[in-house]
């Protein structure tokens, strides 16, 4: 086995006086797809936007393929492009079509040819399904049609780790198994996944790692099956059953 | 007493008026263009993360709003020669008519910045851009779409605002017809020809804004 492409050690997160991330420890390795469920505003977020240096740490370390990650260093738009993060709320750029919001990055990022790009952003455009939508503007999709051109987008730069922020919470109910689908093939394909989520069906079916978090702290990090069926704790229990109704 | 209307009474001052609306035009075009560079400037200001720099700029917008243009021209060209600075007419008017503008341009621009939302310099941030990359290919792009209205009015407002730099002596349009007013005692046709050159002037202005704006934005809707 290969080490950790991911290494979290005592991580600690504070906005002010509020503690979000309280000593939280875990490792990822290749081809894992971790699952994050809880409560809100238990620091599931906050674990993500730690981890590609969008938000500043107050303790602890993060590792990501070896290198640290500083949120205030240069070094950290290099650990950058080899993470693609998917956002709640999709953040296409609406000024651009679907295939430039594909191509921009790895276009002015990583200085790869348009042509080369473009011709990739249509083979990725055929896997997230949206072929026939390549030069709509966001603002003519819909938001499943959106977040599913926010996945191509995030894999366009050819990422070690992909990272979902909720990637259906603010969504339509009929158009999250289109995205859900999507991310399903990603997992399929053996890609490194980080998806806070509260789709438990989903969580249990494609995830390889279900962590229950609570307070800023990891509760339960277990194979989901095993958690759903049994959690281990009390705290996970009153809340997976609340959320399966 | 009856006045008769008769415009053809001012035919003969008509080259004189072309000059002068060249005059006036070519002062509230360099005019909006350098209002534009420095409010862009003291917008950015304004959202520094430096206390001390958003006061400059915070300062700055609110002195110019705050205090007449007919005021600021007459410091520029009057007063400031005092001091050793002596400015051609044209100049001193430039002057202050940018400096004045900018304050309001500022605020524009300002509106713009914070119109965007913090996701999309994230997004940016999380793809590995740097924050000239996000400016430049994110912010800048949209920026300019919401304040491409707002800033229609303010280039109309610059062009009738430089109808003050008459008052120091600077021959333009506003000059033209007190000039011509006074010689030729047909104040009244003197004063609807100017009008009526500054609602030209302005909605030549205003058409090309609308144009190149089509031609910028022309697959949205909201392009006007």
């Amino acid at each position: 086995m290969t080490g950790p492409i991911l290494e979290i050690d005592t991580l600690v997160k504070r906005f002010g006086s509020r503690t979000i991330l309280d000593g939280l420890t875990m490792s990822v390795h290749p081809g894992e797809v971790v699952c994050f469920v809880g409560p809100s505003g238990t620091g599931k977020s906050t674990l993500l936007r730690c981890v590609n240096g969008l938000e500043d740490i107050q303790g602890g370390e993060i590792r990501f393929e070896g290198e640290k990650v500083e949120a205030r260093s240069k070094r950290i738009v290099a650990v950058r492009k080899r993470i693609g993060m998917i956002f709640q709320q999709f953040n296409l750029y609406p000024h651009l079509t679907a295939l430039e919001n594909v191509v921009l990055a790895p276009v002015v990022v990583h200085g790869e040819a348009r042509k080369e790009v473009e011709a990739r952003a249509r083979v990725l455009f055929e896997k997230v399904r949206l072929s026939h939508r390549i030069d709509a503007y966001p603002a003519q999709m819909s938001g499943g049609e959106q977040q599913r051109v926010a996945i191509a987008r995030s894999l366009a730069a050819n990422p070690h780790l992909l990272m979902f922020d909720e990637p259906t919470s603010a969504l339509d109910p009929e158009t999250v198994g289109d995205v859900l689908a999507v991310m399903r093939d990603l997992a399929l394909e053996g890609r490194t996944m980080l998806v806070v989520t509260h789709e438990i069906r989903f969580a249990a079916d494609v995830g390889t790692r279900m962590v229950f978090m609570d307070q800023g702290r990891i509760v339960e990090d277990r194979p989901p099956r095993d958690m759903l069926a049994d959690p281990s704790t009390e705290r996970a229990k009153r809340f997976l059953s609340s959320i399966q109704g | 007493m009856q006045y008769t209307f008769a415009l053809r009474t001012i035919y003969p001052y008509l080259g004189t008026l072309w000059q002068a609306a060249l005059v006036t035009l070519y002062l509230s075009l360099l005019g909006i263009a350098i209002s534009l560079v420095i409010g862009a400037g003291v917008a950015v200001m304004r959202r520094s993360r430096s206390m001390p720099v958003r006061f400059l700029g915070a300062a700055y917008v609110e002195v110019m709003r705050n205090t007449p243009l007919l005021v600021i021209l007459y410091i520029v060209y009057f007063a400031l020669p005092q001091t050793g600075l002596r400015l051609s007419s044209f100049t001193a008017a430039l002057i202050g008519l940018s400096l004045n503008s900018a304050g309001y341009m500022a605020e524009i621009l300002r509106a713009g910045l914070i119109a965007i939302p913090h996701g999309q310099r994230e997004a940016a941030a999380s793809q590995g851009m740097s924050g000239l990359q996000a400016f430049r290919y994110i912010v800048f792009p949209q920026v300019i779409r919401i304040v491409y209205a707002p800033l229609g009015n303010q280039f109309i407002a610059v062009i009738l605002a430089s109808s003050l730099a008459s008052v120091i002596a600077v021959e333009d349009v506003a000059s033209w017809m007190q000039t011509i007013g006074s010689t030729s005692f047909r104040f009244f046709e003197t004063f609807v020809v100017a009008a009526g050159v500054y609602l030209v002037l302005c909605q030549s202005v205003n058409l090309g804004r609308i144009a190149i704006g089509r031609a910028l934005f022309k697959h949205l809707r909201s392009a006007r």
